[in-house]
């Protein structure tokens, strides 16, 4: 792990605007965290809460109707800091940092390989564009890294193309595609969700060896808490296009204070109680983010929600001590 | 009851709408969906309404049309459109037209010599003949009157024309050919033809589509590599060549509806292809489905299931690539009639009509009788529009 | 024939690359499917009532010129034409395959395949150039109007697109040749001027001569745009709807997050992916091409096969109008052949299945 503590990404108030016919949506509504060197961050929320369009915003890579506003401050490794959303998502110098500095593993690899090329040649492109121009080196090193992950007769494999992949060895080559440059920064869309269990076991685990031994930070995105467990440092959970509690994973799993973690919390099975209770649920479904009240986001779905206080202003993040964090009336009241 | 009350009241009202709407909207069936996403789409919505008013006109086109097919006046061809006046000698009297026809210029031989050598220089023939238009009398434009006889749809008779002169003088809104016959007339009346060709032969490529593309995918095996072979060879054929040479076999002098009908075989001949595959590849999917798997075990016949249980569920799909078959219809009457292989006088279609338009010099002088081919092309276009709004509205992921 | 030999041989898979053994199996399906098409040519070109023999030996009568018996039974024997329709076709076929001989011209007086040669380079020159037009243009303009969709050139486009497609291509070219007489004063008719036409038929000019000649390109201005606009107009739309498609897909994300530019991404990922419906749709072209020149036979008068088959059909001259129609379906199942090979050329996944997705 690297001695500099300093995180290598700063996310300040980001809001990612969406203009439709109906109205302009707002998926993602001023959401913040930071990642430092060599930690894992949980991004935990429901589909639809904004978490991709999180993830993809600081790539600049989301589609054009999407307009991204705040900050997204990137420490590269020469030390220099640039927020991101200020670049030109076209331009040379966002390529640079995407592939080399910052890279993002897709949730489903079946898709995100072109039919038409080799898979040597795709992950191939990433070394050529990001490290060397020599052909013979630039094999080599995705040789390197195709073995790494895991991939068995790489040599092979090389000139085979995507459909000739299964989907667990699609997801091995989809990381090798990501780390080939070894970058500082890797994205992990829901990476795990469109494989068999056991499969999905195996490349967390691949995962974790290799940010182990390239020291790179993850930004794990998932609504499955299970993996959030075992993989991350720290979780935020998100709702509705905010961070609604932050914390270390432990704190997060022992003592949830937004009633939305809890619901959350409610709906694992937890494999060991011995009563066979009914999982809990959460009522409703989060509502569209178009012309949201002044309350809070989940005041319609809230069990412990005070009338005339929740509904009247958005709760803000406060600190309950150490690194928990929880945007909740109810919680602050209580003054735990 | 307190503010508060009613408060509640109207709020617990409005959310009972909301729910009678949602429910409204899960429980429509495919086809109010289809029908309401179609309303949303522009395009398809004025396309809809350009086409009512064509076909609206096509069916009341022996009342609309102030002439009928055989018709002319060797005094008044090649008149350009009659323009229709308001004001005689600065008095306002109504909507009225004078009459023109041609006659011959009376000049002496200078004049002749002069206006032949303008004529030279300008680089159009020479003609001793004008256009004279009377000016001293209006004849005024009436509703319901009276004019050749007709029988519409063969069920009624009757003279009453919707629109025309008392005195019998006529009313050229689209000018007339080069026989003196009113354009607008056969206009109205060869979209008949024209508008309806389509239709029949989409409704026979409907069927032969269905039934062989049914075939082939239910049954599979030699049945199913025979028709796809027949289909390749369709399809590798050029189109309109081989209408062409199909239409080449239509004996001459038939009766009209003969002709019509044999046109339209030939023109649905080829269409069916295209609707055959899908038809076979939507089979191919769905014949392993459970809901298939458990008819025949049931002891369904094999045609009561390909009617019954397949079919409905592309039909949606059917329909649209059947409207996105329409225009090449059009297209193909239009172009065949044109060459004097389609559509034979005495009647008449859109196509007909444009054989005026087969010379240049024609076109030159007289451009009116381009105004056929402004109705294809609209009529082409609404019906690719309506096919593309239908597109989206069938998706179910739009 | 080409399959028996091969046959013949023992039993070893000479094609080790899937490509190869691809193309062998396309052109395998290419013997049964010229067999069902002169057999439905054949009976098509029957229908027309009557006999022809007797209505040109009564023509030729008619107009005092002295039949030759001889000539009249060898050509009953040949093709069989007192003999039932079945007969025939087997001897037309018999006589293609063993003989080259594609039957009779009664209107030219002359055994039809000359009559076609004549004309054949050029129509098949003429469609090339045609065909190339409709993609070279047709195919840029889909990209632009996809990449900047929603922009004032992508309306554009699309409104040309669509009306390119409703218009009947023959009025088209009247409307083209008016617009010229109008600027220039004269109207281009033919694909030759006279001084071509003259070389030509004394035999000074050969096909390839006129090709370089800049009279013809300035002729042939007219042609392709009739013939070309259809398939053009295509060609953009479904490029372009094949374009959007291609860049809404993940891995088009998953390009842009490894760091690579747009141009890049457009070029190398979705132009190929794109270009699947655009070739497939290859032989769709080569047909709307010859239905253009078909129908150009009254408007343009172009020395190229279609306005002959016109005329066949119109003369009811049964053997040059089939033997027409086998050629053009020929050329386009040879374009679909070709397009197939193409596709798994481009598209990996259809060089291994050894089927084309359409």
């Amino acid at each position: 792990m690297e001695m500099n503590n300093q995180p290598i990404i700063q996310v300040k108030n980001l809001c990612v605007d969406i203009k439709t016919d109906e109205g302009t949506l707002t998926p993602v509504r001023g959401v913040d965290f930071e990642i430092r060197p060599g930690e894992t961050l949980g991004l935990v929320g429901e589909s639809g809460c904004g978490k991709s369009l999180t993830s993809k915003a600081i790539l600049a890579i989301n589609q054009k109707k999407c307009v991204s506003s705040g900050e997204i401050l990137f420490r590269d490794d020469k030390e220099d800091t640039v927020d991101i959303l200020t670049l030109d998502p076209r331009g040379k110098q966002i390529r640079d940092i995407r592939g080399r500095q910052i890279s993002m593993i897709f949730q489903e690899p079946m898709v995100a390989f072109s039919p038409m090329y080799t898979i040597g040649n795709q992950i191939n492109e990433c070394t050529r564009l990001h490290i060397t121009k020599d052909k013979k080196e630039s094999k080599r090193i995705t040789l390197e890294m195709m073995k790494k992950v895991g991939i068995a007769n790489a040599e092979k494999r090389y000139d085979q193309y995507p459909h000739e992949f299964s989907g667990g060895m699609l997801q091995r080559a989809l990381i090798a595609m990501a780390l080939v440059c070894k970058p500082r920064l890797l994205i992990a869309d829901e990476p795990t969700t469109a494989l068999d269990v056991t499969i999905q076991a195996q490349i967390l685990e691949l995962m974790k060896e290799l940010q182990k031994e390239l020291g790179m930070a993850i930004l794990f995105i998932t609504h499955d808490l299970g993996t959030v467990a075992k993989m991350c440092d720290r979780v935020a959970v998100m709702y509705l296009g905010k961070i609604v509690e932050t914390g270390t994973a432990r704190e997060i799993y022992k003592n949830p204070q937004h009633p939305y973690t809890r619901g959350l919390m409610g709906s694992v099975h937890k494999i060991g109680t011995l009563k066979a209770d009914r999982l809990f649920s959460i009522e409703g479904t989060v509502p569209l983010a178009l012309n949201l009240g002044p309350g809070c986001g989940f005041y319609d779905r809230c069990l412990d929600r005070i009338e005339g206080v929740c509904d009247k202003a958005d709760p803000a993040l406060t600190c309950l001590g150490g690194e928990h964090c929880v945007a909740c009336h109810k919680c602050r009241k209580e003054g735990v | 009851m307190t503010m508060q009350e009613k408060k509640a009241l109207r709020a617990q009202q409005r959310a009972e709408k909301q729910r009678k709407k949602e429910e409204s909207y899960y429980l429509a069936s495919q086809w109010t969906l289809m029908a309401r996403k179609l309303g949303r789409h522009h395009l398809a919505r004025v396309s809809l309404v350009i086409l009512a008013i064509l076909y609206l006109s096509a069916l009341f086109a022996d009342f609309i049309a102030p002439s009928n097919l055989t018709a002319y006046n060797s005094k008044a061809q090649s008149l350009p459109p009659t323009q229709i006046h308001l004001f005689h000698e600065g008095e306002f009297i109504g909507p009225f037209v004078y009459e023109s026809a041609w006659e011959t210029k009376k000049m002496s031989v200078k004049e002749m010599q002069a206006a032949k050598k303008a004529a030279q220089e300008a680089g159009i023939p020479f003609s001793t003949k004008q256009i004279v238009t009377d000016t001293t009398t209006p004849h005024k434009l009436r509703l319901f009157v009276e004019g050749p006889a007709y029988k519409w749809l063969g069920l009624i008779e009757s003279n009453i024309h919707l629109f025309g002169t008392e005195s019998g003088v006529g009313v050229y809104l689209y000018g007339t050919d080069t026989m003196g016959r009113d354009l607008f007339s056969r206009l109205l009346l060869g979209s008949q033809v024209s508008l309806t060709i389509p239709f029949a032969g989409t409704a026979i490529s409907f069927v032969l589509g269905i039934l062989l593309g049914s075939i082939s995918g239910y049954f599979g095996g030699k049945i199913d590599n025979v028709i796809q072979r027949v289909i390749e060879v369709l399809n590798s054929l050029p189109s309109l060549p081989l209408w062409m040479a199909l239409s080449a076999a239509i004996p001459p002098n038939i009766p009209p509806v003969q002709m019509y009908l044999m046109i339209t075989v030939i023109l649905s001949l080829i269409g069916w292809t295209g609707l055959a595959r899908v038809v076979r590849g939507k089979f191919m999917s769905l014949k392993n489905e459970d809901f298939v798997v458990a008819a025949r075990l049931a002891g369904v016949s094999d045609m009561k299931i390909i009617l019954k249980h397949l079919v409905p569920g592309f039909m949606s799909y059917l329909i649209v690539s059947l409207t996105m078959g329409i225009p090449g219809m059009i297209i193909g009457e239009t172009s065949m009639s044109f060459l004097g292989l389609g559509i034979q006088a005495p009647a008449t279609s859109w196509g007909v009509l444009l054989k005026e338009a087969q010379s240049v010099t024609n076109i030159a002088q007289n451009p009116w009788c381009l105004i056929p081919l402004i109705y294809v092309v609209i009529a082409v276009l609404a019906f690719n529009f309506l096919g593309d709004g239908m597109r989206d509205a069938a998706d179910p992921y739009k | 024939m080409e399959a028996s030999a091969t046959k013949a041989e023992p039993r070893r898979n000479p094609f080790s690359s899937p490509m190869a053994r691809f193309i062998y199996k396309r052109v395998l399906t290419f013997i049964p499917i010229m067999l069902i098409m002169s057999l439905l040519i054949f009976i098509i070109i029957q229908l027309p009532p009557g006999d022809y023999l007797t209505t040109y030996i009564a023509g030729l009568k008619a107009e005092g010129q002295v039949v030759e018996e001889a000539e009249i039974a060898m050509l009953k024997e040949q093709f069989g034409l007192d003999q039932p329709w079945y007969v025939q076709y087997f001897k037309w076929i018999w006589n293609i395959i063993t003989d080259f001989n594609f039957g009779y011209s009664f209107d030219f007086g002359r055994p039809v395949w000359p009559v076609i040669a004549e004309v054949l380079p050029m129509t098949i020159a003429v469609s090339l150039i045609t065909m190339l037009f409709g993609y070279l243009v047709g195919i840029p303009l889909g990209i632009y109007s996809a990449v900047r969709q929603y922009s004032l050139g992508d309306y554009v486009l699309t409104f040309i697109g669509f009306l390119g497609m409703a218009m009947p291509n023959f009025l088209f070219a009247i409307l083209l040749m008016y617009g010229t007489y109008i600027w220039t004063g004269t109207a281009f008719i033919g694909l030759y001027t006279e001084e071509i036409l003259l070389a030509v038929n004394s035999g000074a000019m050969q096909w390839y001569h006129v090709l370089v000649h800049p009279d013809f390109w300035a002729r042939m201005t007219i042609p392709i745009l009739v013939m070309g606009t259809d398939g053009l107009c295509g060609t953009l739309r479904s490029m372009r709807a094949q374009m959007l498609d291609e860049l809404g897909c993940q891995y088009v994300l998953a390009a842009r997050a490894k760091g690579v530019s747009e141009a890049r991404i457009i070029y190398k990922y979705c132009l190929r992916a794109a270009l699947n419906p655009t070739v497939s749709g290859l032989s769709g072209m080569l047909s709307k091409i010859f239905n253009g020149s078909t129908i150009s036979a009254i408007v343009l008068n172009l020395q190229i096969m279609g306005p002959r088959l016109y005329d066949a059909l119109k003369a009811q001259d049964m053997y040059l109008a089939g033997t027409i129609l086998l050629v053009m379906g020929f050329l386009i199942v040879l374009g679909t052949l070709l397009s197939d090979i193409v596709l798994a050329w481009l598209d990996p996944r259809i060089r291994f299945e050894g089927r084309s997705a359409d």
